[in-house]
């Protein structure tokens, strides 16, 4: 079931009613609710991976009990080993076997000898494997770093493990934000629930609106990108920067949003990416419960920036490449942790990888500066290089993508095979970067305004965008779903 | 909880009061002319009415109709008599052309070829063969007084009958309850970009759940090819069956169709038995502009241009002036 979906539309209501009105008595019952809620919920998409996510359940949850009941530091890290083994392995498996067995394959075949495949396995990636199972593993660690105390309740851990809004496609939570509120009492409250309703609302005009409407252009560019200009494939990867930005941060908003109607708070995921001034300041705003699980349990366990120079480089190196590979099987992703890693050591070694970190931009005024918008643009346009990588198939559509910019560095105008009104899509993200732009304070208030009439118009104005970019021949489904 | 439930009904309420108010200012839903049965059986359109036709979410395709005194969407009125030259176009929504303003149809691109003759286009979305053959049956004194009758064919869609029946699946939208949702021009709007797809394709998973209907079993490449041989040779039975019951002029009488997409066995059987055919094919096949609608597949303007230019060049082959077949008076 995917949220833009109607069956999720009926599915909504009648789960945040019966939770509401009937198990609104005790949080044990409410759990028992939401889990089932939740099981369903993965289960219509296909319900042999069920098992895998009460596997993942079941070990970290014994697991976390025997780390903590165990005092020596051998025992306590062996166990902690199962757990990063058993999450590590899941996720090899059903995401990277057949990337290792082909590039393998590969090299040997690069010696001079050829050897046959025949190992690949036909394998179906379980949706928001390499979510949840960061997830469960985040607890474990919490817990060997004596930084939570583990539940004894086996219903609220598979709970938090499985909270249907952040099951397939996060925000990646820590137990200690979500299990708390989990195993906590929750009382109805009519704000929370209006600002997960305008969350919800928002969320859905950055999917349907500016991820969906774009994809055709996108997927036209990108699969035909030989026979296309620079202008052209610069206007592609341009677009799919806002396309990927639409499909993720309006499915986190969604998220956020439904977590909110159970009364439950999730991380923020996406802070206004597109006006980051410079790449270390992006990495804090998008994608912000990978970056910072990457720093919690990678980076800062590395010795993070607290080493020598060069092994904080070699750290950032090593998280960036982690990072990338996380996304997806294949060289392209690496490809592109490894330019941003390029993009970033720069930043870090001048200092300024901190310096916008509780700032945004034009902080108090209406306007950026010059030097605010040339840096928001520099951003931008390095950001929106290293997607080449990012949406190529492989790594040789990629170079093949570059060299044709480079070889065919004219001017066209670009006109879609089934003659899109490409007017209609630049005035759209002309509006929904100046929308953003005025919100960029707020990232969980996208109708803040004094008047309710104002923000009436708001409302009105998202539904009638919706529909004037409805797609229905469209694949519907979330880009992050794959990863 | 109640102050939620009564505001959020309260805002969807006015959201859809302003939603409806924005699709009727900037006109982004179709209108939707009446249909109704005449005396003689024949589906139309409700004389005397004008509107518009609009494609997709933002106005693609945005066109004037306007339905004449006969029932038809045209420019003029259908006044066949023995001393002029007339054409009939008969098909369905590709003659009708809701997608172009009706002042630029395939008629009128055809009277600017031929200045002298007066086109009448007989269109109705959905009509078929039977269709087609039962009108000019019903209408056999206005088709006798017209010079040459144009009938549109796909093969594929238009031979499913041996008789003539009133569909009323059609009619059934003039049901009060429907004329009562066609009021609503947002109702309108999203069920043409497809917004209430989603609702319908929920329910009917929901039934066929419930009643557990068994999934078709697949169908292999032999079989699939037999069941396409027998429903070619159904289509061809059909065809013979309509010309015998309604009468055929072979004369007057010239199909048009797409040989793309047009069985050889019903081609070959036209071709021996003496049907007079346009293939509108090698003209869009050589075309190097679209001819068809970007969110429709109804032919554009190029490609109304070419269907006129092929009819226009049929008849001048058959040197329709000099060879009055007009049927006599009496």
């Amino acid at each position: 079931m995917i949220f833009n979906s109607f069956d999720f539309f009926i599915f909504l209501p009648i789960v945040f009613v019966i939770y509401w009105f009937i198990f609104n008595k005790k949080t044990q019952t409410q759990n028992a609710f939401i889990l089932v809620a939740s099981y369903i919920f993965y289960g219509l998409w296909d319900w042999r991976f069920l098992f895998l996510i009460l596997a993942s359940t079941i070990v970290d949850f014994y697991i976390g009990q025997a780390i903590y009941n165990n005092t020596l530091k051998k025992k306590r890290k062996a166990y902690l080993w199962i757990s990063v083994v058993f999450n590590i392995g899941l996720l090899g498996f059903f995401k990277y076997y057949n990337f290792f067995i082909e590039s393998w394959v590969d090299f040997i075949s690069m010696t001079g000898y050829e050897i046959s495949n025949t190992w690949t396995l036909k394998i179906i990636l379980p949706v928001g494997i390499s979510f949840y199972t960061f997830q469960t593993m985040s607890y474990s660690l919490d817990i060997y770093y004596k930084r939570l105390t583990p539940t004894k309740n086996f219903l609220s851990f598979a709970t938090f493990v499985s909270f249907f809004p952040q099951l397939v496609a996060g925000p990646i939570e820590r137990a200690s934000n979500l299990l708390t509120q989990i195993t906590s009492k929750r009382n109805f409250k009519y704000q929370q629930c209006t600002e997960g309703l305008k969350l919800i609302l928002w969320g859905l005009f950055k999917k349907i609106v500016i991820a969906d409407s774009i994809a055709p252009i996108v997927d036209d560019i990108f699969m035909n990108y030989n026979e296309y200009s620079a202008s052209t494939l610069i206007l592609g990867v341009s677009l799919f920067s806002f396309q990927v930005y639409g499909d993720f941060s309006g499915y986190s908003d969604i998220a956020i949003g439904t977590a909110k109607l159970f009364g439950i708070e999730l991380m923020s995921n996406f802070k206004f990416p597109i006006f980051s001034r410079n790449v270390a300041e992006y990495w804090q705003r998008w994608h912000v419960s990978l970056s910072t699980w990457f720093r919690h349990y990678v980076y800062i366990p590395l010795g993070g920036s607290r080493v020598s120079k060069l092994k904080s480089v070699r750290n950032i190196i090593i998280i960036f490449l982690i990072s990338g590979f996380w996304h997806g099987a294949n060289w392209t992703f690496i490809a592109w942790g490894a330019i941003h890693a390029l993009l970033f050591i720069p930043v870090f070694l001048m200092g300024r990888n901190r310096i916008y970190m509780n700032t945004v931009v034009a902080e108090n005024s209406w306007l950026p500066s010059i030097k605010e918008f040339a840096q928001i643009t520099l951003t931008f346009i390095l950001v929106t290089f290293s997607r080449v990588f990012f949406r190529s198939q492989s790594i040789t559509d990629a170079f093949g993508f570059l060299e044709q910019m480079y070889t065919h560095f004219t001017f066209e105008i670009y006109q879609h095979p089934q003659g899109y009104r490409m007017i209609d899509y630049f005035v759209l993200i002309g509006c929904f970067v100046v929308y953003e732009f005025r919100i960029r304070r707020d990232e969980r208030s996208p109708f803040k305004f004094k008047s309710k009439i104002v923000r009436f118009i708001a409302y009105a104005l998202v539904i009638l965008g919706m529909l004037l970019f409805f797609d229905d021949s469209i694949d519907r489904s979330f880009i992050y779903f794959q990863f | 909880m109640k102050k939620l439930i009564l505001k959020s009904t309260l805002y969807i309420f006015l959201i859809v009061m302003v939603l409806e108010g924005i699709v009727r200012v900037f006109h982004l839903g179709k209108d939707t002319p009446t249909r109704f049965l005449d005396p003689q059986k024949v589906e139309k359109w409700k004389p005397n009415q004008n509107g518009y036709s609009v494609t997709g979410n933002r106005r693609q395709n945005f066109s004037e109709y306007h339905i004449n005194s006969s029932g038809y969407n045209s420019y003029r009125e259908f006044t066949p008599t023995y001393d002029k030259t007339e054409i009939a176009l008969v098909g369905d929504s590709f003659i009708e052309g809701f997608h172009q303003d009706y002042y630029n149809s395939i008629g009128k691109k055809m009277e600017n070829l031929l200045p002298q003759v007066e086109v009448y286009e007989y269109g109705y979305a959905g009509y078929d063969f039977a269709d087609q053959l039962h009108l000019i049956h019903s209408y056999k004194k206005e088709f006798d007084a017209i010079d040459h009758v144009i009938l549109g064919i796909k093969f594929s869609n238009d031979l499913t009958r041996n008789t003539y029946q009133v569909v009323t699946g059609r009619l059934n939208l003039e049901s009060p309850i429907n004329k009562m949702l066609k009021k609503s021009k947002l109702l309108v709007y999203c069920k043409s970009i497809g917004v209430l797809d989603p609702p319908q394709e929920f329910v009917h998973r929901l039934i066929n759940t419930l009643k557990r209907k068994k999934k078709p079993a697949p169908i292999h490449t032999n079989e699939a090819l037999k069941l396409k041989q027998e429903k070619e040779k159904e289509y061809l039975a059909n065809f013979k069956s309509l010309i015998n019951k309604y009468g055929y002029d072979k004369r007057r009488f010239t199909l048009l169709l797409d040989s793309r997409i047009t069985s050889p066995i019903f081609l070959s059987y036209l071709k021996q038995n003496d049907f007079s055919f346009i293939d509108f094919a090698p003209a869009f096949e050589a075309s190097k502009k679209p001819t068809t609608l970007i969110y429709d597949r109804h032919w554009n303007n190029q490609g109304r241009s070419l269907i006129a230019n092929a009819i226009n060049n049929y008849l001048v082959n058959i040197d329709l002036n000099r060879n009055k077949l007009k049927l006599p008076k009496d």
